[in-house]
């Protein structure tokens, strides 16, 4: 490394931790002559700096020409020529994640601050690579854009940003980075000793219930901010259908438990599903519909908790994992339209699959049954198991293996001297 | 604890602990692709098994296949049934007497069936605050029956009459996919998602977890077995058997993914009898492989 970028990294250093910081008696003693600490790293890096330095908010350090303060001049084991590991540098002047964490920032683990923010200048406050929730929408853009785009908006994110209800470090108070747990969040503004507000909730008492069951904090197209895909009883402020009367002793209290509540509407339904060979074992238990679905909205159609991939992937995280380390993608996977395959309720089939004959079943996407294929179908017996027959799922795993194209093995040869073994080395 | 009791526990749990340090290992016999008709196996996800009998739960075919064990290693099918009450019938266990008890994976309830191959009634469980909704039961040496409801989520333990005699909470949060208990009466419940075993102690109301999770090790275990102060577990989705100590602790496995005699692709149940002879419900494979411990 040249001795001129080595210097300023020294200045860079010594930039980074102000006097006095709680970091600073920490931080190495060069025993630099007065104003060595960074403006004699800027003879050589300044110029790299110029333009950063003419940035509006200026890392205090680095104004200051403390480069030492986070850069070792002479050599580290730190990318950078940090005195300290990435955050551990920031954290010395830098308190920002709670000691007892209800929820961290997964950033400040994966990237360092330095993913959100510049150490040394920047156009934006508080030093964030980007402005306002743009620097949010990096990670977060389906979230950020469907709160811009809504037709009914929260405010406090169109004044304050994401920051006005979640702390982008972490919090001591609540999940999901939020700066207190719902609906204390909620009601820091939103006054629940009004009549109005139980007007609204036809008398429930809901101020103590959590909010978000019902309203999108994001914003939705919906009147009162109801998720988009709202339950019709919640949609027609009919809460007694599903809960006790409003004036009754317990009203947050459900008619009846699992399916025997749902079965009120959706008994049809209900009454199918049982009468398949298989059903998917969520059902059967206590929460019974409510382990997959919401009873009151959700962003997603079919009042699912999550997308797909969450809800289905919140059990099954093994498949989900397998998909992500396979080399080769099976679209419906990767997409999380897992019911592609397989039926969420119930089956004849084993695995709830839609249709037991893998090649009919891939055959809706996969055409090659109609061109150039290996031969398959019902006739074509399995030389391993002369109770299989041949089908995609003979040579392919549909939710990925380590190996490319689905296949369990390492090599093709490997994968088809299964069955042809006269040709095996 | 007097000295010599506590000599006599010691002497009683030596055999036991001897037991659980022995590797157990899988060695492939034979398969039972077809019945007496040479109507393929279809989808079988039960088998139950003495060291003269077995009988197979052919799930995709809606019955059941007896077969006769001779000593010599011949595998000879003496029966058929099919029963209107059992039309999905996914695991099974004999008594002690022979009898055979059978779960309906649509039902969820228990059905007996008789020496004949006819319906023995539904074994219910009497005094049982709710109807029960039970994926898995299994029988200890008296024939009491442990059932586990994941309706209401508790086991219950009742005896060879079903009347319930006891009731375990099961802890709120895992999915239990199957129980076993071993032959000091201790209980154990596996969860199937997280991976993790849990048991209850005989006499205790409640399960605590032992061990760590081992979804590292396998992928849905989906059946339980206390055999020989170990547990085994189908590990259906990680195709194999998983080994397990009682306290919890991971010994290893046996068996891998194939379709070729040996190897498994979904397993279902697994049964072993007293001559060490193993038989697995091959589920996805369409056969039921005989394997045996003994050598």
């Amino acid at each position: 490394m040249p001795m001129r970028r080595l210097v300023l990294l020294l200045a860079l250093s010594a930039a980074l931790v102000p006097p006095g910081a709680p970091g600073a008696a920490t931080a190495p003693n060069f025993k630099l002559k007065k104003g060595a600490q960074g403006q004699l790293c800027l003879d050589c890096h300044g110029g790299q700096l110029e333009e950063t330095l003419k940035k509006p908010f200026v890392h205090t350090p680095v104004k200051s020409r403390e480069c030492t303060g986070c850069h070792n001049p002479h050599a580290s084991a730190h990318g950078k020529m940090l005195a300290d590991e990435a955050n551990r540098a920031c954290l010395r002047c830098h308190d920002v994640v709670p000691a007892k964490a209800r929820s961290t920032h997964k950033p400040i683990e994966e990237k360092g601050c330095t993913g959100c923010h510049d150490p040394h200048a920047s156009s934006f406050k508080f030093n964030l690579v980007k402005g306002g929730n743009a620097l949010c929408a990096s990670c977060h853009k389906a979230v950020v854009e469907a709160a811009a785009k809504a037709r009914f908006r929260h405010k406090p994110i169109e004044q304050k940003g994401c920051v006005s209800c979640h702390d982008p470090h972490g919090s001591a108070k609540g999940s999901h980075l939020l700066t207190s747990e719902v609906p204390g969040l909620c009601t820091g503004c939103h006054r629940t000793d009004r009549p109005i507000f139980a007007k609204q909730h036809q008398g429930y008492p809901v101020a103590r219930a959590r909010c978000t069951s019902c309203h999108d904090p994001h914003g939705s197209d919906k009147r009162g901010m109801l998720y988009n895909h709202v339950h019709p009883p919640v949609a027609k402020a009919m809460c007694s259908q599903c809960h006790e009367p409003a004036t009754s002793e317990n009203p947050l209290r459900t008619r009846a438990e699992g399916t025997k509540l749902c079965r009120g509407c959706h008994a049809q339904r209900l009454n199918q599903f049982m009468e398949k060979a298989r059903v998917h074992r969520p059902l059967l238990e206590g929460a019974a519909c409510l382990s997959c679905h919401g009873p009151h909205g959700s962003r997603d159609a079919g009042l699912l908790r999550g997308p797909p991939v969450a809800v289905c992937g919140s059990c099954h995280s093994d498949t989900i994992k397998r998909q992500q380390v396979s080399p080769t993608k099976h679209a419906p996977v990767r997409d999380g339209n897992c019911t592609a395959c397989h039926d969420p309720h119930s089956s004849e089939f084993p695995l709830l699959l839609v249709n037991a004959k893998s090649a009919e079943l891939c055959g809706r996407c996969h055409d090659w049954l109609r061109h150039t294929s290996h031969p398959m179908g019902e006739k074509l017996q399995d030389p391993r198991n002369k109770n299989l027959t041949i089908q995609c799922l003979s040579c392919h795993r549909s939710h990925g293996t380590e190996y490319k194209k689905l296949i369990p093995y390492a090599t093709t040869s490997e994968l088809c001297t299964q069955c042809h073994e006269q040709y095996r080395r | 604890m007097s000295g010599r009791t506590a000599l006599r526990t010691i002497a009683l749990l030596l055999p036991l602990a001897a037991a659980g340090a022995e590797p157990l290992s899988f060695y492939y016999v034979t398969t039972i692709y077809r019945d007496a008709k040479d109507v393929a196996l279809r989808s079988p996800e039960g088998v139950a098994c003495t060291s003269t009998s077995l009988v197979v739960a052919d799930t995709g075919n809606r019955r059941l296949l007896t077969f006769a064990l001779t000593e010599s290693g011949a595998i000879t099918q003496t029966g058929e049934a099919k029963l209107a009450e059992l039309t999905s019938p996914v695991r099974l266990q004999l008594d002690s007497k022979g009898h055979l008890l059978a779960l309906d994976g649509k039902s969820h309830r228990i059905v007996r069936v008789d020496a004949s191959g006819g319906f023995g009634g539904f074994l219910e469980m009497k005094g049982a605050a709710h109807a029960p909704v039970l994926v898995g039961f299994k029988l200890d040496a008296a024939d009491n029956v442990y059932a586990l409801d994941v309706g209401s989520e508790r086991v219950l333990v009742a005896d060879p009459g079903g009347n319930v005699s006891r009731t375990l909470e099961l802890p709120r949060g895992p999915m239990m996919s199957d129980i076993a208990v071993d032959s000091g009466g201790t209980v154990y419940a596996v969860d199937g998602v997280g991976a993790t075993v849990w048991s209850a102690a005989k006499g205790a109301t409640r399960f605590t977890q032992i061990g760590k999770s081992l979804k590292d090790s396998m992928s849905f275990p989906s059946y339980a077995l206390a055999y020989q102060g170990k547990l085994v577990l189908v590990d259906q989705h990680g195709m194999g058997l998983a080994l397990l100590g009682l306290d919890g602790s991971y010994l290893g496995r046996q068996l891998a993914i194939g379709w070729s005699d040996g190897s498994v692709y979904y397993p279902a149940q697994l049964c072993i009898n007293e001559r060490g002879g193993a038989f697995i419900a091959d589920r996805d494979n369409n056969r039921v492989q005989q394997f045996t411990t003994a050598r």
